[in-house]
């Protein structure tokens, strides 16, 4: 017989909002992703190329007053060749985004903004894409796949919580890791060159790119958290969820490279950058990084282009809705 | 506009021409059924539409026909604000991976609508009450079965629902740990007025804790009543212990114009009682040497009416 026995005590207390309660799932998540120390020694490794942007900041601010240096590195940076193959027809980034660089040095306005742009598009589309394939290949396919598993989806649903409640606080796992490596950088990036520039007119010349660092995360993070969620969504062994996500990856890029070398090798007079349009939306990665390049406002209005837009939104909805339909469907069983 | 407000009744719940049909298969058939507050028993077979009636309860399926109230809420229109107010112990094992036990409750409070530091310090207050120790900072995955019983027990009352819906609580239970289960879904009835609706194979569980039952066959509602109605007896009749002998005792009865049928050696029922029957009884064990250790009234067991009822014809709908 205890001593004291205080058992079963009623609760009085104000509640939440309904509708906030998603909001749990995410924090849920997150702090469970967060045990893990291989995860944020991955975060960490994802960082690290902000350092190369903030370096590229630097130098070009501290270039203000050195016209020719700030030509040199502006040449440095926008006359080079994409990727590694340097093949004769491959053309330099001043090209492909129709970028006069002596146009563009005329104007310090125009300067400042088409470098700073150039600058965060370089990192968002090589090594934070690269950083986000990694990443939600690591962490998503758990996400849905364990509470499918363990059944865990009952609890969180016998709660005021919808379907599309669940996925939604799933998808802020990876929005909330997703913006660690791609949106919170990129923004202090931004933050630590108008610090570095000598002139308040920097803000005024460069208000829109903290938007359009909004805009290319957004473009970086429906899609692909869609569709991890749906190959987590869609088995209970989350390594198969993993490596239909690298795979898929990996068989995109190399059915690409196929299809435009086939390309190349029967129709050399093609310019490449045609045939990286003609192919592109076979590659996520093609088509994410040409999504990027018009947020930053680097892609030339004569090749605006609506349907990688639709695709990626297609590709959105669908993934959302594989895994509302396999989460909504388990209850069923 | 929806109603907000919860209307005036008498029963928690009450469901009219609800149907659930999974391709070919019948789930619920058209049931109707009113619950009254206290611990309900709801009993059947495997398949007989037990889990998809609570999931339906909860808005976890969706129903083809149908409607009702479920604590004066209208249902199915806002089973949002009902799951808010119902506590659920489902009969799945199920847990979130990587979570501690108190992480587990805590998170359940918190999906309730609790902040974040009151849900950890009710989470403890009902982990306490469910007799989880120094487990409670264990990873769920290591719990046993039993642990893993009290871990949603605790989950299912942790934001104080006026409802509680327990599917199969007391599986994995040992003896000691069933008994205390039990006795919690007592005092949560008794004590602290909440609802509870149990489901169970169990009899035993449903005699000890339950005030009705409602017996669920084919989708059907097969039968509704008030437990001590169901243990009522047709006839009015006694049943008598005895050391040895029933046999005898059962013929020097028959002979006084009872009605008496030995059940074993040591067991009998009379019927034809009247106002001298006891006396009558007492001599006539005196008379054939048969000792009599115990006499009570008899009652029908809910088991001979479970299985009364669910081997009885389909559309016997309470």
């Amino acid at each position: 017989m205890p001593i004291l026995d205080l058992g079963y005590r009623p609760w009085k207390g104000p509640l939440q909002p309904a509708w906030t309660r998603w909001l749990v799932v995410a924090s849920t998540g997150i702090s469970l992703v967060w045990r893990g120390t291989w995860l944020k020694r991955v975060l960490i490794l994802a960082v690290v190329p902000v350092l190369a942007a903030l370096t590229g900041f630097v130098i070009f601010e501290q270039s203000v007053n050195q016209p020719e240096q700030r030509r040199d590195f502006l040449r440095a940076m926008l006359e080079q060749r994409e990727g590694r193959r340097r093949l004769n027809n491959q053309p330099t980034f001043s090209d492909r985004f129709n970028i006069d660089v002596d146009e563009v040095l005329k104007s310090p306005e125009k300067t400042r903004h088409v470098a700073w742009s150039f600058m965060l598009f370089a990192f968002f589309r090589y090594p934070q894409t690269f950083g986000m394939i990694v990443i939600l290949g690591l962490v998503s396919p758990r996400l849905i796949s364990y509470d499918l598993r363990s059944r865990g989806y009952l609890l969180y649903l016998s709660r005021p919580l919808t379907p599309w409640e669940y996925v939604w606080g799933k998808a802020c796992v990876l929005f909330f890791l997703l913006a660690m490596i791609t949106t919170v950088p990129a923004l202090i990036v931004y933050s630590a060159g108008i610090l570095l520039s000598s002139s308040p007119e920097a803000i005024l010349q460069t208000w829109d790119l903290p938007l359009r660092i909004l805009v290319a995360s957004l473009t970086l993070m429906l899609p692909t958290t869609a569709v991890a969620l749906a190959f987590s969504s869609m088995t209970q062994e989350s390594r198969f969820a993993g490596f239909a996500w690298f795979a898929s990856w990996i068989m995109t890029t190399i059915t690409y490279g196929v299809l435009t070398s086939l390309t190349m090798i029967r129709d050399q007079s093609d310019p490449s950058s045609l045939l990286r349009e003609r192919w592109m939306l076979v590659s996520p990665y093609q088509t994410l990084g040409h999504l990027q390049e018009t947020v930053f406002g680097l892609t030339p209005d004569s090749n605006y282009q609506i349907m990688p837009w639709i695709v990626v939104g297609l590709v959105t909805l669908v993934g959302f809705g594989i895994a509302y339909w396999r989460v909504a469907r388990t209850l069923k069983a | 506009m929806l109603d907000k407000s919860p209307n005036n009744s008498d029963h928690i719940l009450e469901f009219q021409g609800v149907s659930k049909r999974y391709g070919q298969h019948l789930a619920l058939a058209d049931v109707s059924v009113a619950i009254r507050p206290g611990v309900t028993g709801l009993l059947g077979p495997n398949g007989s539409g037990k889990s998809t009636l609570i999931k339906a309860i909860l808005g976890l399926v969706k129903i083809d026909t149908g409607s009702g109230h479920v604590l004066g809420y209208p249902w199915p229109l806002q089973t949002r604000t009902i799951r808010d107010k119902v506590g659920y112990l489902p009969e799945d094992d199920c847990y979130i991976l990587g979570l501690q036990g108190i992480e587990s409750v805590q998170m359940m409070a918190r999906l309730s609508g609790i902040e974040k530091t009151e849900a950890l310090r009710r989470a403890h207050e009902v982990l306490d009450f469910c007799d989880v120790g120094q487990e409670r900072y264990r990873n769920v995955e290591t719990y046993s079965t039993g642990m893993r019983q009290k871990l949603k027990f605790a989950q299912a009352i942790v934001h104080d629902p006026p409802m509680i819906i327990l599917d199969e609580p007391t599986t994995g239970l040992d003896p000691a740990q069933r008994e205390e289960f039990l006795d919690r879904i007592a005092a949560l009835s008794n004590i602290h007025g909440k609802s509870v609706i149990l489901s169970t194979h169990i009899l035993h569980d449903v005699q000890q804790v339950c005030d009705s039952v409602v017996i669920l066959a084919n989708g059907r509602v097969r039968l509704a009543d008030s437990l001590s109605n169901l243990q009522r007896p047709a006839r009015a009749g006694l049943h008598l212990q005895v050391i040895d002998h029933a046999d005898r005792l059962s013929r020097e009865l028959n002979l006084l114009g009872f009605q008496s049928q030995p059940i074993n050696a040591q067991l009998l029922q009379v019927w034809e009682l009247s106002d001298r029957s006891r006396s009558e009884i007492w001599r006539a064990s005196s008379q054939c040497g048969v000792l009599i250790q115990r006499m009570e009234e008899s009652k029908t067991s809910l088991e001979q009416t479970f299985l009364e009822i669910v081997s009885g014809p389909q559309n016997a709908n309470s």
